[in-house]
């Protein structure tokens, strides 16, 4: 007899979703979280797109939650050698005005924008939600490996007197390298060109001055990434507002940066310098900086999610993409928590751990949008491995800009005989084609 | 914006043990030494005196970039114990 139904290994967006699913069916569960606090080692500063996971289980959670700014302005900067140019969507932001932070918006209103916020404050609000719900929560606690008894996790090992947790499900939601995941076989161990790279430094500012410089409204947010910024790695550079705080920083491929032998930290010190974002940082104090590693594999990645006795849920199961022009992680963290949840509980109930029963998850987790989105996305996500869209195409881009606003007394050429001259040197038409194509292809 | 000060503000509870350590005799066939580079809290250097990589990790972020770089297998790699590492904070 158990003294727990179910371990919960990582109290991140994932891990509370699916412990507080469990607790609040009635189930004993145990949330184990290496650091001192939840989301202390998270440094996540960028955006959620609203999701419903955790709204269905604590309504008004989105309004209640500890969130910073409601993004009504997302702006895309293509950077090139002498000039940058800049695509910007704004919201008319009639969800978001200048309400007091009492009043603020209703959780439906959320539903359709992205929110900013940081995940140390986020993580432990919400684990507190979870214990109030009953799950018990330990921190400062590091699971160090499985218990595995015939093939199936039967429990956790964690650095305390007691030594060996056991339960009849474990789920793993430990994060991008997901080294549990690795213990239980799920997984071989993911390679370079599917990680990510992020580094963030946070700058303080006073309220009023970003809003006056993203054109902000009350708790009005905006994002702001970057390509071509990145010295020919692949990645990109963002800058995200925060009430009193700007995240900038540099997201980068780590094959392609052990190919360039390049310094993340170098370039983020470069890319802060650099004219567009050294306009919007000044005056700001450093108050962290902070790097973690994201799952950019796509639809290959994503390991086996389920096995006997265990289900893994998040970034350990590699449920994060972007496609270039939006990046989704914590929604489908939640979501996929959820679901976890929501299949151990069944199985518990019915006494049946195995992995024919818990491979319910896996099949939940196709239905829903979480693995169709990074279905519809899939190729969008190899297109984004290509070094070109990195380097040379903001190269052209700022070239074709430049010749189109060059007023230099000189005859006027045209579009195409400018786009011409840009491409010289840096792309083949052949290229070109074959990458409109495959773009054609990943996004129409 | 000078870049410095960047790695002095982040927040840490220093373990008195090390949670990675360099197996030598692995890494001295390494020619990549990507570590030296892509670490972002910059833990490896090259010591040209030892002629070999040194590792010093109270400044690890965890991020884990190395583990994932290293070709040559040689870092046994765990996460500090419970409660200690790095602190992020948001703020």
């Amino acid at each position: 007899m158990h003294k727990v139904d179910a371990i919960v290994v990582g109290a991140g967006p994932a891990g509370t979703t699916a412990a507080l699913t469990l607790a609040l069916a009635g189930a004993r569960v145990v949330l184990l979280e290496r650091a001192e606090t939840p989301g202390g080692k998270n440094m996540f500063g960028g955006m959620v797109v609203a999701c419903a996971a955790p709204e269905e289980l604590l309504p008004g959670f989105w309004q209640d939650a500890p969130w910073e700014r409601q993004v009504v302005k997302r702006v895309l900067t293509v950077v090139g050698e002498h000039s940058a140019t800049t695509v910007a969507y704004h919201g008319d932001g009639s969800a978001a005005d200048s309400a007091p932070a009492a009043a603020r918006v209703s959780s439906d209103a959320l539903v359709g924008t992205g929110l900013t916020l940081f995940r140390p404050r986020f993580d432990r609000w919400y684990a507190e939600r979870a214990r109030d719900a009953g799950v018990t929560l330990l921190t400062g606690c590091l699971v160090e490996g499985l218990v595995l008894q015939n093939g199936r996790v039967s429990g956790v090992r964690v650095a305390r007197p007691d030594g060996v947790l056991e339960a009849p499900v474990v789920v793993l939601c430990d994060g991008t390298l997901s080294l549990l995941g690795k213990d239980a076989g799920l997984h071989q161990g993911f390679r370079p060109d599917q990680l990510a790279l992020g580094v963030r430094a946070l700058y303080r500012l006073p309220e009023e001055q970003i809003a006056e410089r993203f054109g902000l409204v009350g708790q009005q947010g905006a994002t702001q990434e970057f390509l071509g910024c990145t010295e020919g790695v692949r990645g990109g550079g963002f800058v995200y507002t925060q009430t009193e705080t700007l995240a900038v920083g540099v997201v980068l491929h780590l094959d392609s940066l052990k190919i360039r032998c390049l310094a993340p930290y170098q370039l983020l010190e470069r890319f802060v310098a650099s004219p567009y974002v050294a306009t919007l940082i000044r005056g700001g104090r450093l108050v962290e900086y902070s790097a973690h590693l994201l799952p950019e594999g796509g639809l290959k990645m994503v390991p086996r999610l389920s096995g006997a006795g265990v289900l893994v849920a998040g970034d350990a199961a590699a449920l994060c993409y972007t496609n270039g022009l939006a990046q989704e992680g914590m929604n489908l963290a939640m979501t996929s928590g959820k679901l976890a949840g929501e299949v151990a509980v069944e199985a518990v109930a019915a006494g049946d751990v195995s992995a024919a029963r818990l491979a319910a998850y896996d099949e939940r987790l196709r239905e829903s949008f979480v693995l169709r989105d990074m279905k519809t996305y899939d190729r969008a996500v190899h297109l984004l491995h290509r070094d070109r869209i990195f380097s040379a195409y903001p190269k052209m881009v700022g070239a074709l800009m430049d010749g189109l606003y060059r007023s230099d007394c000189e005859p006027k050429r045209r579009l195409g005989r400018l786009g011409r001259t840009a491409m010289g040197g840096r792309v083949a038409l052949r290229e070109l084609v074959v990458d409109l194509v495959e773009a054609g292809r990943s996004y129409l | 914006m000078n870049i410095e000060g960047i790695f002095d503000v982040t927040s840490y509870r220093v373990n008195t043990e090390a949670h990675i350590r360099v197996v030598h005799e692995r890494c001295a066939g390494c020619s990549v030494r990507a570590c030296t580079f892509a670490c972002p809290a910059r833990c490896y250097t090259w010591s040209e005196e030892r002629e070999r990589v040194e590792f010093a990790y109270e400044a690890c972020l965890e991020c884990g970039t190395c583990l994932v770089l290293c070709d040559q297998g040689a870092l046994d790699w765990h996460y500090p114990r419970g409660g200690f590492g790095v602190r992020f904070r948001g703020t």
